[in-house]
């Protein structure tokens, strides 16, 4: 977190991180082959194919209705709690298992793939049983095993000095910001291999978002994590790999300063430049 | 295309009217022919008039119930100041020792029907022969329960002396209401009626009890007493130095704590002597001591010869015994159904489910009264008389209507309450919630039980909470099913209380309202047992709604 990448509170110009892109040899935590998606009798994905590689960060942007979030939300098999929602054709593999194959614990899957929301959502617990619920389920009763967890993921989300005094009060006095931050410390907690953040500043205001963003660079070290954002210049600045949406297909994935300095396909160009969507 | 044509028509065809000046459509608000009010203002009146009805009738129905209940106060203070007046009091005193002299000779009773069955099970004799054995112990039984007659006499002459002043004081009473009625009816009367009534009024004449003269006969007994204690005691003495022994070791432990409750009695009578020595009939009766009569009081006995007695204990009591009991049963039941339609069930179990639920609440409890006791109560008794269920407490059950009969069937009409309420709370729950915890590798159970559970808890607190006030206000179900016996729940049967048969508030007041004499204390005391009722519903409400404010602002 310390090795920050700008200050980036005040909207800038389309800036690409400065960090050097992916190396197209980093190995791809998750592949996606033609995925097609169903919400009962209506198609949300259309033959989605793309691999997201390890430790990195890859946005998946578009206009509302696109399915990026659609597509996440398959990432965990969060679908799965919406009636009528299938994968009707295609695989995702994580670690090289289909997470579509009956065989699959999809508790243990989630407890893999982890996920942080749009609108933050501490349970109306404290801060220290919030961090800890994902360890306590899990059967983890150790206090000391558990204050260290704690005090881990509350730094790992650049929250813990500001919450250290007041762990045991409720996460709902928290503000906002604050409360998205104890939702990733509660996601990094379980110790997951891959992050899922669904829009996590679209409610936050500009210097939450800043905070956020800034974590998000420094989680890559540790995690893959898979963002979905509104804000094209978060994606800018804080994704290695961008995939651009539209209509519920793939339009365009590549390096995050190809996809904003030049991309192939005229509809990207169109969304990044801010002619539509 | 046709909505189109129709629009281009009414654009067309609409003639233009002259356009009038902003200044004279703003000044042309319409009076209606009501009153001249607006249809706003009119409109506004009607729901304000309702609304205005409905607080006005509660506000009528607390007051009414309310001032019939306190005017049981002063009654019954009369009540018992005539009790110890004409001296009741006294004899009800000495009463206790007799009652306790008896109760003694059941004890000695039990004892010889442990023996014949010792004597026939395990030697194997035939009745008769048994009964030959047991002729000595018969002997002693018979001569240890001679020793009370005198006492027993005693007490007869003492209770007819008292009975006949209470007579002549209720006579007395009800001529004074009699004349007191006369007197009334004269004010609407024409002239030659009221002299009429007058006279008669005039014809009435009350006797007025001196109470102190009264009392002297009775009192004139002490030495008697006195005397027929201490032969009593000399007598038991010599009876008890030939009591049988044993060859059983339980009979004669049994035997040895018989003696003890010999020496208990001895106290007792001694106790009974010192209050009646110190018994003063001038006392007065305390208003506080007419109301906790009624607030602790463990008896409720109507229309006796001897004295009545209105406390509210053991109606207190079997009302909440029966209540807890339901909701004991309908809060799993109520809490789980709705966790499972809510998180669990599919939309297509859902549909049908909830409807059903909630459709038990249209069944009339008197349907549901007399399947109680047609079926469950039958089934109940059936089911406690198989030998296997010998270990549960109070199995096999002495009575076919009792509370857990009641209770049954309270909890299935408290069910629809608890679940919708509980159900609502549940689906208050947000959303995000759910997804936060699935999305941390929870487990649905996991997540029911850490998540959603507590964040619904005051709202299923609420929902219990209703859920009592239901069952506790409902009537028909236990007056048909709770086996309407006036008295406390007896707590020394263990858990075995639940199916012994109660009487409950609502019970006793849609029982006995019909039969009584308006006004009269009885009257009076029911209207209690109604404000007691009500002041429950009250702080039941009250408590749910509160409860259901805080959780409101918990979840945001």
């Amino acid at each position: 977190m310390t090795e920050s990448v700008a200050p980036s509170a005040a909207p800038r110009p389309l800036a690409v991180a400065p960090v050097a892109a992916a190396s197209p040899a980093a190995r791809a935590a998750i592949e996606i082959d033609d995925v097609d998606f169903h919400y009962g009798a209506s198609k949300a994905l259309h033959d989605i194919t793309l691999n997201i590689p390890e430790r990195q960060v890859t946005a998946f942007i578009g206009p509302s209705g696109c399915g990026k979030s659609t597509l996440l939300r398959c990432l965990n098999r969060m679908n799965d709690l919406i009636d009528g929602a299938r994968v009707s054709a295609g695989r995702i593999r994580i670690d090289g298992v289909n997470i579509f194959d009956p065989r699959v614990d999809v508790i243990e899957l989630r407890k893999r793939v982890g996920m942080v929301f749009q609108k933050s959502n501490p349970f109306p617990k404290s801060i220290y049983e919030n961090i800890t619920y994902g360890l306590r389920i899990q059967g983890q009763k150790t206090k000391a095993r558990l204050d260290e967890v704690v005090e881990h993921s509350l730094r790992g989300a650049a929250l813990w000095d500001e919450v250290k005094d007041r762990l045991h009060e409720s996460a709902l006095g928290l503000s906002g910001g604050q409360q998205q931050r104890v939702c990733i410390a509660r996601a990094i907690a379980v110790e997951p291999e891959i992050i899922l953040m669904d829009e996590p500043c679209s409610a936050l205001d500009p210097i939450a978002t800043a905070k956020v963003e800034e974590l998000i660079h420094g989680l890559k070290k540790q995690f893959t994590i898979v963002i979905v954002t509104h804000n094209m210049q978060q994606a800018a600045r804080c994704s290695d790999r961008t995939a651009f949406f539209y209509l519920g297909k793939l339009i365009e994935y590549a390096d995050t300063r190809t996809i904003f300095m030049n991309p192939a396909n005229p509809q990207t160009e169109a969304y990044v430049s801010g002619r539509f969507g | 295309m046709l909505t189109l044509l129709f629009r281009m028509s009414a654009t067309t065809e609409t003639p233009s009217l002259a356009r009038l000046a902003t200044r004279e459509v703003l000044l042309r608000k319409r009076r209606g022919w009501f009153f001249g009010m607006t249809g706003d203002q009119f409109v506004k009146y009607v729901f304000q008039g309702n609304a205005a009805v409905s607080i006005i009738v509660l506000g009528l129905i607390t007051f009414t119930i309310f001032k019939d209940a306190v005017g049981f106060i002063p009654m019954n203070h009369a009540n018992l100041a005539v009790y110890r007046l004409a001296g009741l009091e006294y004899v009800d005193l000495y009463r206790e020792q007799v009652t306790a002299h008896s109760t003694m000779s059941r004890y000695l009773a039990g004892i010889r029907a442990r023996q014949l069955d010792i004597l026939m099970q395990k030697e194997g004799l035939a009745p008769a022969a048994a009964m030959a054995r047991l002729a000595a112990y018969d002997g002693f039984a018979n001569s240890f329960a001679d020793t009370i007659n005198e006492q027993e006499t005693l007490l007869g002459t003492m209770t007819d002396l008292v009975t006949a002043v209470k007579e002549r004081q209720t006579v007395a009473q009800d001529l004074a209401v009699a004349k007191k009625n006369l007197l009334g009816a004269m004010s609407g009367a024409t002239p030659e009626r009221a002299v009429e009534l007058q006279q008669q009024a005039d014809a009435i004449q009350i006797e007025v009890i001196d109470y102190q003269a009264e009392i002297k006969p009775l009192l004139a007994l002490r030495p008697e007493i006195a005397a027929t204690n201490a032969s009593q005691m000399t007598a038991m003495k010599e009876i008890l130095g030939q009591a049988p022994k044993f060859a059983d070791a339980e009979l004669n432990r049994r035997m040895e704590k018989f003696q003890g409750f010999v020496q208990g009695y001895f106290n007792e009578a001694a106790v009974v002597a010192e209050k009646m020595a110190a018994w003063d009939q001038t006392k007065p009766v305390g208003r506080l001591e007419a109301f906790n009569a009624f607030a602790f009081g463990r008896k409720w006995i109507t229309a006796s010869f001897w004295q009545d007695w209105y406390g509210i204990i053991p109606l207190l009591t079997g009302s909440l015994l029966i209540a807890f009991l339901a909701l004991l049963l309908a809060l799993p039941l109520g809490v789980a159904a709705a966790i499972y339609v809510n998180q669990v069930a599919r939309p297509m179990e859902q549909k049908i489910l909830k409807p059903y639920i909630e459709f038990i609440a249209a069944i009339p409890s008197v349907v549901l009264g007399f399947f109680g006791i047609a079926m469950l109560g039958e089934t109940l008794r059936r089911l406690s008389q198989l030998p296997a269920l010998d270990w549960v407490p109070g199995f096999p059950m002495a009575e076919r209507l009792n509370a857990t009969t009641a209770a049954c069937l309270l909890a299935l009409m408290a069910i629809p309450t608890i679940f919708s309420l509980a159900e609502d709370a549940i689906n208050n729950v947000p959303r995000s919630f759910k997804e936060a915890s699935f999305a941390l590798g929870a487990t649905r159970l996991q997540t029911i039980i850490h998540i959603i559970v507590p964040a619904a808890l005051s709202g299923i607190m609420a929902a219990m909470l209703l859920g009592f006030g239901r069952v506790v206000g409902e009537t028909m179900v236990v007056l048909l099913c709770a086996g309407n016996r006036i008295q406390t729940p007896d707590l020394s049967a263990g858990l075995g209380v639940i199916f012994q048969p109660v009487h409950t508030m609502t019970g006793i007041i849609a029982q006995e309202m019909g039969e009584v004499v308006r006004n009269s204390i009885h009257y009076r005391a029911l209207f209690m047992v109604g404000a007691v009722l009500f002041l429950i519903s009250l702080l039941v409400n009250w408590l749910a709604q509160k409860i259901v404010r805080r959780y409101r602002i918990s979840i945001g």
